[in-house]
């Protein structure tokens, strides 16, 4: 039986499927179930083929958990034994939902960048069609090497795709629901709770601090939504709230926020009054700063819930561009390395003159259009400057060169007296003529140059799509070698079996099809070729391993 | 041009409304310059003041600009010096004081190391620290003049650290020979400051005030006290060290004291022909007829004076000791001060003179130290000077917390002409100019002037790129307003909020809302939270509140822009009055959508409000309510004007009030504005305004290219050469 190799998380019995009494056993990568008495699953779904749970509500007679996965499909357990059926259930629901993230992600990642990479690639495409969908190899086969390949040598251009934010809403759509007896119930999602830790790191700091050591995950979030942190609006009483330090901390972010000012001199309202009135000149009489003590509490909360925006839009902000940041960074860097003028602290950032420009110039007043071209944004620009020079000098022909050289052969033609005595006769000169003219014997070499307009062009690219499915075939064929390793070995075998395979659905057929179609010239010869040095070396190495053996 | 150049001609003031973004700058700079140059005598500086460091910048590149067409078109690169002028904060390069972030800091620290005496110090002790780039300009900066050219702030700061001279004082000294001066009009029109700047400009100048809608305010500001107990015991202790410092230099350098007593027997003899040879730029808080006048004996020792100081100061603490409000007229107030301590008006005047006096003989280091009795002494010298234009209310305490004393004596100036008046007498041509100046006449009436033209220009638009709304109801019919009556009604928040609400959702990136005060934007967003609205308007777009931070505030315009940027989009909820009303601009993306809470009314109830509002009803017959309305619409002028910079610009302004409907109101609105205000767009509920602004995004969202706009509202230059334009131009300047 497989699952004794595999770790069992948790065994469920009597949960009936289509009837049929059996066993749930949870595992670390597969749920499976197995009726009764026999020692086989019936059922077995991977986690990462899973795409959800759903669960029977609460009041129905039947418990019930529905997985649907990835296809469509879906599997239904019903939970029979009496006594314990809800418990069971919820053991498995939350076993799940801590497993399937897990997978999920992983899964679908890998899904996303499959077909990311399919229609972004037709040739590829059309080679998977070609191997995978005709069934000549497998498609794990397929993908081997390649995601192996892509992982490894190039993600950067690839998986720098954008970063989704998020929704400056995440807090309003954790709507409390009254569950009848006065209480509240929130509905978090790992989404929700995902945004909560991006926007709010203090949250996600006390959360891997408490949990699960001091708390549960429920009682964190119950605290959570209970705590002034989430109401704002409230003010602060209990002093054993674990969020009061999280508070402490946004404060102390917005106040770095605040003293770190604004880079855009436009919008500082520090500095844009010029001269400022002395104290006790003016009509305005600023607030005296003890009147904070006398605020009431109303005016204070308010306060309180303005700067609350604040700094959840700024974090909400933050968040989405955190990943950004880094590779600004570079970039200011590289280009202060590149010998662009370092500005001395003395100065205030070019920021200011670019900003003052754009506000007094209008676009409508250019007098040119000119194009918007992209900026070269160089890493390095001295790699640009003194790139790889060819070794060798050319040799360049100066103009000086071409005048003199038009200059002669004019000088020639003019001078040119044609010398009739000694000219070929009239009838070699036309045979001449009609071998160099198409179709003759000296323009055999263009025929074959005309090829594409000889062949039609769905022949041409059944013809291309099967040099690139041989092609691919042949890589992994000669990948095998030296064959070094039993795997190697087991692979140059299946891969030869492939080959086969290939040369008698695709190529075989092919050739039959040329030959009805009366197209003398043959255009898989080349193909075959390169198969029959693959088989050749194939069996060479089949008898030396043999007369290793032997 | 045409309204400019007849007031230059005429050589009188001017007062010209322009929509933003039309070229107002460029037009007046460049008219002007061209000016300069054909009459070289007759205008020999031009004055050119505007309200915030970057806009001060903007309109040196804009000038930068000019300058360089100048130079490729005539071939020549004229001999021009222009230059801006800003507090030491920003034009400060020593290392050490530049560090320092308030300017009232940099300020004292500059001074205390290039105050004169400081550095005769230094002659007898060369460890006394100094400023190396003021000694540096002081032994050579003055030999030679600036070269000619265009100096922005950082350009200064440059060339000052080039020469190793103080660009400060550099261009202090500049302004009296540059041909075009950019600063902020607190040099001109704040006494203390343009004493000290601004006094020798040449008469011939031509003077812009930009962005001059709050000019009012700016002069009274400035000739206006506040006194709080506070103060007076800071000034008691700048008294006492006074007392000690006299004591000491009596026991060392009595010869000091008698030199300075001298030299007020002979009066202000010296700052008297200097004014009358018309050289200084007449200072409002020291009056003509004391200049004539020998400092009083009574106050000529340095001991007698600190005496007459603190009998002075004992009278107003005396004063704030009420318990209940007073108010009353500056002759009331000289009376009541004979009365009780027997202090006359006549050295009262020469108050301020007189201590100025003495600091500089007692070698105070650090001014801003001496603040207090700076202040008092101004305020003597103030009540004693004018019987009119001023009023005197102690409160005991604040109105919000009637059981907490806190006595505060209000010296408020109710006249801004006082404090423009030598500006308007002083030079030829004063032209006051801003996108929102409606209703015109106002102004000269309140500043005690008389124009020679007056002028609101509109914007010729190749489409119509703003979209005025006044949403005067709720999608159930409630009326919408923020009137005391129903300023705490649920239905009309609720409804506010469901406006905002319904705008997030259509209107692209940026939208910025204004409330009439901080108070009511508090209660606002407070039962917005409650009613769970902000949530569903998060859904949409970020959130950003203004707060009476300064540096918060920052903050959150910063992110708001940034999330513009990004395309998130945002709502900023800010405050008519604010900051950021008054000095950020939201152009194109950053503001597609300005939406204006309630008419921003001041607050009404205040004392010295009302003290105004009966004194412009007495001396100038404007009506209450007709400075009100007036004060109203162009704080919601300025507020829904953040949005359009310029006619590629576009954007809704929703006035989300019913009284914006009525006529009296809708009439003081800029032209620019009104219209576009059709019947159309009156008293709409909120859903006809979702409607029509969805329409009116559409339209605009459609690529606006430089060929629709040719002919229209931008001209090639054969176009702007040709008989049939010329004649079009003339036709629109006629009705204008």
């Amino acid at each position: 039986m497989a699952s004794l190799s595999e770790e069992v998380l948790l065994v469920v019995k009597k949960v009936r499927q289509r009837k049929q009494d059996g066993t749930l056993y949870l595992m670390a990568e597969r749920i499976a179930w197995g009726p009764e008495g026999k020692d086989r699953f019936t059922v077995s779904h991977l986690y990462s083929d899973i795409r959800c749970q759903k669960i029977s509500p609460d009041g129905k007679a039947k418990v019930q958990l529905q997985l649907v996965l990835h296809t469509g499909e879906s599997t239904t357990f019903h939970f029979a034994n009496e006594s314990t059926a809800l418990k069971d259930r919820e053991a498995a629901k939350e076993l799940l939902q801590q497993l399937l993230p897990k997978f999920k992600k992983k899964a679908n990642k890998e899904l996303e960048e499959k077909n990311r990479m399919l229609q972004e690639d037709p040739v590829l495409f059309q080679l998977y069609k070609d191997l995978v969908v005709s069934q000549v190899i497998s498609a794990e086969e397929f993908w081997a090497n390649r995601l192996g390949g892509l992982n490894n040598a190039e993600p950067a251009p690839y998986t720098n795709k954008q970063e989704v934010g998020i929704s400056g809403a995440f807090l309003a759509d954790i709507r409390p629901q009254t569950d009848g007896c006065n209480g509240l119930r929130y509905n978090l999602t790992t989404d929700i709770i995902e945004s909560i830790f991006r926007t709010y790191p203090a949250v996600k700091q006390k959360y891997s601090e408490n949990v699960p050591h001091n708390l549960t995950e429920k009682e964190f979030w119950t605290r959570f939504f209970q705590s002034h942190y989430f109401h704002r609006d409230r003010i602060n009483t209990g002093t054993q709230d674990i969020f009061s330090e999280c508070a402490k901390q946004d404060e102390k972010g917005l106040k770095s926020l605040v003293n770190k000012g604004v880079k855009n001199p436009l919008v500082d309202l520090l500095s844009l009054e010029d001269k400022t009135l002395d104290e006790g000149y003016g009509i305005k009489q600023a607030l005296p700063s003890t009147s904070n003590s006398n605020k009431t509490v109303k005016e204070s909360s308010n306060a309180a819930i303005i700067k609350r925006f604040n700094h959840h839009s700024a974090m909400v902000l933050a968040a989405g561009a955190r990943k950004n940041e880094v590779p600004a960074d570079q970039a200011s860097e590289t280009s202060s390395t590149d010998g662009n003028s370092r500005d001395s602290d003395f100065f205030q950032p070019p920021v200011k003159k670019v900003k003052l420009q754009e506000a007094i110039e209008y676009e409508d007043l250019q007098r040119e259009n000119r194009q918007k071209t992209v900026a070269l944004n160089l890493k390095k620009s001295d790699r640009y400057a003194h790139g790889p020079v060819p070794l060798q000098s050319q040799k360049y022909t100066t103009s000086q060169d071409i005048i003199n050289a038009v200059n002669c052969i004019r000088h020639e033609m003019a001078n040119y007296k044609p010398n009739l005595t000694q000219v070929m006769s009239s009838t070699a000169a036309s045979s001449a003529v009609a071998a160099l003219s198409p179709g003759g014997v000296l323009m055999q070499g263009g025929a074959q140059q005309a090829i594409n307009q000889m062949v039609p062009s769905d022949i041409q690219g059944e013809l291309k799509h099967l040099y690139v499915a041989a092609g691919e075939l042949l890589r992994h064929f000669w990948s095998c070698f030296p064959v070094n390793t039993s795997f190697l070995e087991e692979k140059v075998i299946k891969m030869k079996s492939n080959l086969e395979r290939f040369q008698m659905t695709k190529l075989s057929p092919f050739k039959e099809k040329l030959q009805r179609q009366y197209l003398g010239t043959n255009l898989t010869g080349h193909l075959e070729e390169m198969l029959q040095t693959a088989y050749s070396k194939f069996h060479i190495w089949q008898t030396r391993r043999m007369m290793r053996k032997t | 041009m045409l309204e400019l150049k007849r007031t230059l001609d005429a050589k009188g003031h001017g007062v010209l409304e322009m929509p933003s973004g039309t070229g107002k700058t460029i037009s007046l700079l460049s008219l002007i310059v061209a000016y300069q140059r054909a009459f070289p005598l007759d205008v020999t500086k031009l004055i050119y003041c505007s309200r915030t460091v970057p806009e001060i910048e903007k309109v040196v590149e804009e000038l930068r600009k000019l300058m360089e067409f100048y130079a490729k078109e005539t071939g020549e690169v004229n001999n021009f010096l222009a230059l801006a002028l800003s507090s030491r904060k920003n034009l400060c390069i020593h290392p050490e004081v530049s560090a320092l972030r308030f300017g009232k800091e940099v300020d004292g620290k500059c001074h205390s190391l290039t105050a004169s005496y400081i550095r005769a110090q230094r002659h007898s002790n060369p460890d006394q620290p100094v400023c190396r780039f003021y000694e540096e300009f002081d032994s050579v900066g003055r030999q030679v003049p600036l070269p000619a050219g265009i100096y922005n702030l950082d350009d200064l700061k440059d060339f000052g650290r080039r020469k190793g001279w103080c660009p400060y004082y550099l261009a202090r000294y500049s302004i009296l020979h540059a041909n075009i001066v950019v600063y902020s009009y607190h040099y001109l029109l704040d006494p203390k400051i343009a004493d000290l700047v601004s006094k020798e400009l040449a008469k011939k100048s031509v003077v812009v005030f930009d962005e001059a809608h709050n000019i009012d305010n700016v002069c009274i500001d400035s000739m206006s006290v506040n006194i709080t107990r506070r103060t007076l015991d800071r000034c008691q202790n700048n008294v006492d060290t006074l007392q000690h410092t006299i004591q000491r230099i009596k026991d060392t350098d009595a010869a000091k004291l008698r030199e300075e007593y001298r030299r007020l027997v002979e009066g202000l003899k010296e700052a008297n022909v200097a004014r009358e040879t018309d050289v200084y730029l007449a200072n409002p808080v020291l009056p003509d007829e004391i200049l004539q006048e020998a400092v009083p004996g009574s106050i000529r020792t340095a001991e007698h004076f600190l005496g007459f100081l603190r009998r002075f100061l004992e009278y107003l603490k005396s004063r704030l000791r009420v318990q209940h409000v007073v108010q009353e007229s500056a002759p009331q107030f000289l009376k009541d001060i004979f009365e009780k301590v027997c202090i006359d008006r006549k050295p009262l005047r020469f108050c301020a003179e007189r201590l100025q006096s003495l600091l500089r003989t007692l070698e105070i280091a650090d001014i801003a130290d001496f603040s207090a009795v700076t202040l008092i002494s101004n305020f003597a010298t103030l009540v004693s000077t004018y019987s009119l234009g001023f009023t005197i209310i102690i409160e005991p305490f604040d109105d919000r917390t009637p059981t907490i004393a806190n006595p505060v004596l209000h010296f408020s100036c109710m006249d801004p002409s006082i404090a423009i008046k030598p500006v308007f007498q002083r030079f030829q041509s004063v032209v006051i100019t801003s996108g929102t100046l409606s209703p015109l006449d106002i102004y000269p009436k309140i500043l005690d002037f008389r124009p020679v033209t007056m002028a609101s220009f509109t914007m010729t638009l190749a489409r119509t790129c703003l979209c005025p709304l006044i949403v005067g109801r709720g999608n159930d019919q409630v009326a919408l307003s923020s009137k005391f009556e129903t300023r705490e009604d649920f239905a009309v928040i609720r409804n506010y909020g469901n406006l905002l609400l319904e705008m997030s959702a259509i209107v692209p990136d940026g939208i910025v809302a204004f409330f009439t005060s901080y108070v009511y934007m508090e209660n606002i967003v407070a039962s917005w939270y409650e009613q769970g609205i902000l949530e569903n308007i998060q859904r949409n777009k970020l959130i950003f509140i203004e707060t009476p931070d300064a540096a918060e505030t920052s903050m959150a315009l910063e992110k708001y822009q940034e999330a513009c940027e990004n395309g998130r989009g945002a709502i900023l909820l800010s405050v008519a009055r604010g900051k950021v009303s008054e000095g950020i601009d939201f152009v194109h993306h950053f503001g597609r959508a300005v939406i204006m809470f309630g008419v921003p009314y001041v607050y009404t109830q205040s004392r010295i409000l009302k003290a105004r509002l009966e004194y412009l009803r007495d001396q100038f017959q404007i009506r209450e309510n007709d400075f009100l309305t007036f004060d109203a619409m162009r704080h919601a002028a300025q507020c829904v004007g953040r949005a359009i910079r310029g006619k590629t610009d576009y954007g809704l302004m929703i006035f989300a009030d019913k009284r914006y409907a009525r006529a009296d109101k809708r009439g003081k609105l800029p032209r620019w504005i009104q219209e576009h205000i059709n019947d159309g767009s009156l008293n709409l509920t909120v859903d006809e305004t979702v409607q029509l602004s969805k329409h009116f995004l559409r339209q605009m969202a459609q690529p606006f290219r430089q060929e629709d706009q040719l002919g229209l509202s931008l001209l090639t230059l054969e176009q702007l050469q040709s008989e049939e334009m010329l004649k079009r131009i003339t036709q629109i300047a006629h009705q204008a």
